[in-house]
């Protein structure tokens, strides 16, 4: 199988710095790592299956419902992924309120949907779909990390800035209070494509 | 009446759709290019929220939420379909969509051709699901503040959409580094839009 | 196949339909319990820290069996009938028989609701315990009434001064003194004041039955047996005495 299909879209098609997509229900879930990384891999296994079930099925869906049939497998798995949040990771499940729910009208999945699974073999198609998913998954999680070690001082929950710095202790280190709140997101997000566009040329906008 | 205005103005400023949830962002993004299309958008999605958010407000409260079902029958009362919301919403707004897009299409060819693919996406605009999902969430109790809501946050979205076109229309005049170019420097606008619009948070309603 | 008659397309939403119908009721019904659970372990992890147990639960191999385990150990549900409104009252019996009374909160913070659990000791007056719970307050700012530093200052505030019903006051600028005074999160106003509000409103549904017993930590009210109906309109319902 060719490579390209996984490797392209974590960096050089990422859905999310190259092609603008997904970007909606993400990027409130990156204030920690623990519910960045769970959204990261709802959305891999929703993008996955997604396209998979969709490419077995492709050659009978009606096409005057084409795009009803594909919300409604999309929006069966990810009432599956919930229902098994809320059972197995309640505390992450509550955290992600919403923005589990919203990953339906993730442009990734419908995207890769119509792009890449309606014209393609099953296999390929869930390879496709991961790599989308895993290459959104990158970003969320690059951002979280950012956002909780200077905005909260720890990582995964687990205090990373030695307590003895902050001035509340008589140091001289404040949490970046900024980073928590939505705009630094994106910003944080500007100041990611801009990084990865001075390494490849071949992006920049005329 | 006064904590309808309330909402009101918290689900325009306070609570905006883009700039607190970062909801509709993949077209907030796309159509932001010229204030022409972005005001078509924007008023499409106002009026996309304004019809299917009052009616998954009526199947959530009559069907979906547990013991909805007791007025057709009491044996239903113990019955809990909350796990069909998101199906049920996302089906509602797709259809609604189809239908705002064949009139738009019948009415008005011109704004039909100038928001182009667009339409067809507002079904998988997050601002709308997300507005469904927030009703849901927070519990609005009436019909009329989930009109409401549905209103201010869908003048909330166009608000943002225009504002950023008008700024993406100055800015092609200006030197920016060229990585940044285009998407990046777009990222860094909203952010710091976002940060002026955070100003509101401090508005005691 | 022509994939575009009528027909075909209406019979393929019907099974499309009745497919993810049934692959989701079953996914529902399998993992409700499960779900249910969930839910109710909060609870009453919450209730056991508004009484200052279940520290170290995050500890626990098992958390969800421990919680349940300190939960059947220490607390008894109970309720209290108001006219013809029933509140939840949940008793709790330490070892060493001291008992402490914990009461549902529940409110509007600036963003969506707010609630939490406080609880008493046997004087129904003094605080020993209170946790408080969010669901979108801002982080940093109004997000800070669930940490321990926040909810630890309700500590030892009394809420009767004399006979009088006060409630403990959030006070803004860090000049919280007295019994029934606690210090507002700085930039956390609002959701300071709505935990306020809050304290009043849903203690003041207990008043009557706080106010019949106020100060008789000796007195025997809470075992059923020795209830006296005309002591008080305010009786505990549904007493485990078992759990003496």
């Amino acid at each position: 199988m060719d490579k390209k299909i996984f490797i392209e879209p974590i960096f050089l098609k990422n859905p999310i710095t190259v092609l603008v997509l997904g970007i909606c229900s993400a990027l409130a879930v990156t204030t920690k790592l623990e519910p960045a990384i769970v959204m990261a891999l709802s959305v891999t296994i929703v993008t996955g299956f997604s396209s998979f079930i969709i490419s077995l099925i492709r050659n009978t869906i009606p096409n005057r419902i084409r795009i009803i049939v594909q919300l409604v497998v999309v929006a069966m798995l990810v009432i599956l992924v919930d229902q098994i949040l809320q059972a197995y990771a309640y505390e992450v499940s509550k955290q992600l309120s919403v923005f589990v729910g919203l990953i339906i009208t993730n442009c990734i999945i419908m995207g890769r949907i119509e792009a890449y699974a309606l014209g393609n073999k099953p296999i390929p198609s869930l390879v496709d779909g991961l790599a989308n998913g895993f290459g959104y998954g990158l970003i969320l999680v690059a951002l979280a990390f950012v956002r909780e070690l200077f905005g909260s001082g720890t990582l995964y929950g687990i205090q990373v800035i030695p307590l003895s710095w902050y001035s509340v202790n008589g140091g001289f280190y404040e949490n970046n209070g900024f980073m928590i709140l939505p705009p630094a997101a994106l910003i944080l997000v500007g100041l990611i494509i801009w990084i990865q566009r001075s390494f490849t040329k071949e992006l920049i906008e005329k | 009446m006064q904590d309808l205005v309330n909402l009101f103005v918290k689900s325009i400023f306070v609570e905006n759709m883009v700039f607190a949830y970062f909801l509709g962002m993949c077209s907030f993004l796309a159509v932001s290019k010229s204030v022409k299309t972005a005001t078509g958008l924007g008023i499409a999605v106002i009026f996309v929220l304004v019809v299917t958010l009052p009616v998954n407000y009526l199947i959530y409260k009559y069907v979906l939420t547990a013991g909805a079902l007791a007025w057709l029958d009491p044996s239903f009362a113990d019955l809990d379909l909350n796990f069909l919301s998101f199906i049920i919403f996302i089906a509602v707004v797709a259809s609604i969509v189809q239908l705002v897009e064949m009139i738009v299409e019948k009415f008005s060819p011109s704004l039909y051709n100038s928001l182009g693919i667009f339409l067809p996406l507002i079904a998988v605009n997050c601002a709308i699901l997300g507005g469904s999902l927030f009703m849901q969430e927070r519990g609005y109790e009436t019909l009329g503040q989930a009109t409401t809501y549905a209103l201010g946050s869908g003048i909330g979205w166009a608000l943002a959409i225009v504002s950023l076109a008008a700024i993406r229309e100055k800015l092609k005049y200006s030197n920016i580094p060229a990585p940044l170019r285009g998407l990046g420097i777009t990222f860094i606008v909203v952010g710091l839009m976002g940060i002026a619009f955070m100003s509101f948070m401090g508005i005691k309603l | 196949m022509d994939t575009n008659k009528n027909l075909y397309t209406i019979v393929y939403s019907t099974i499309l339909v009745v497919v993810v119908a049934v692959i989701l009721a079953l996914a529902s019904y399998l993992l409700k319990d499960r779900q249910q659970r969930n839910v109710a372990i909060e609870t009453k992890m919450m209730i056991l820290k508004s009484v200052n147990l279940a520290k170290d639960a995050s500890k626990a191999d098992d958390k969800p069996t421990y919680i349940e385990q300190e939960y059947s150990k220490y607390i008894t549900d109970s309720s209290i009938t108001e006219g013809n409104k029933t509140f939840p009252l949940y008793i709790c019996r330490l070892e060493n028989q001291d008992k402490y009374y914990i009461v549902k909160l529940h409110g509007a913070g600036l963003w969506g609701p707010i609630w939490g659990y406080i609880s008493f000791k046997s004087d129904l007056s003094t605080i020993y315990g209170a946790v408080f719970a969010h669901k979108g307050e801002t982080p940093g700012l109004g997000a800070e009434i669930s940490t321990d530093h926040f909810s630890g200052q309700f500590i030892d505030k009394t809420i009767f001064e004399g006979e009088n019903f006060v409630s403990v006051l959030v006070v803004k600028g860090g000049g919280a003194k007295g019994n029934h005074e606690v210090d507002a999160i700085s930039g956390g106003t609002i959701t300071s004041k709505a935990v306020e509000a809050m304290l009043k409103s849903c203690i003041g549904d207990y008043l009557n039955f706080f106010k019949a017993n106020l100060n008789k930590a000796t007195a025997p009210l809470y075992d059923s047996t020795m209830v006296n109906p005309s002591d008080s309109t305010m009786l505990i319902n549904q007493i485990d005495t078992t759990k003496n």
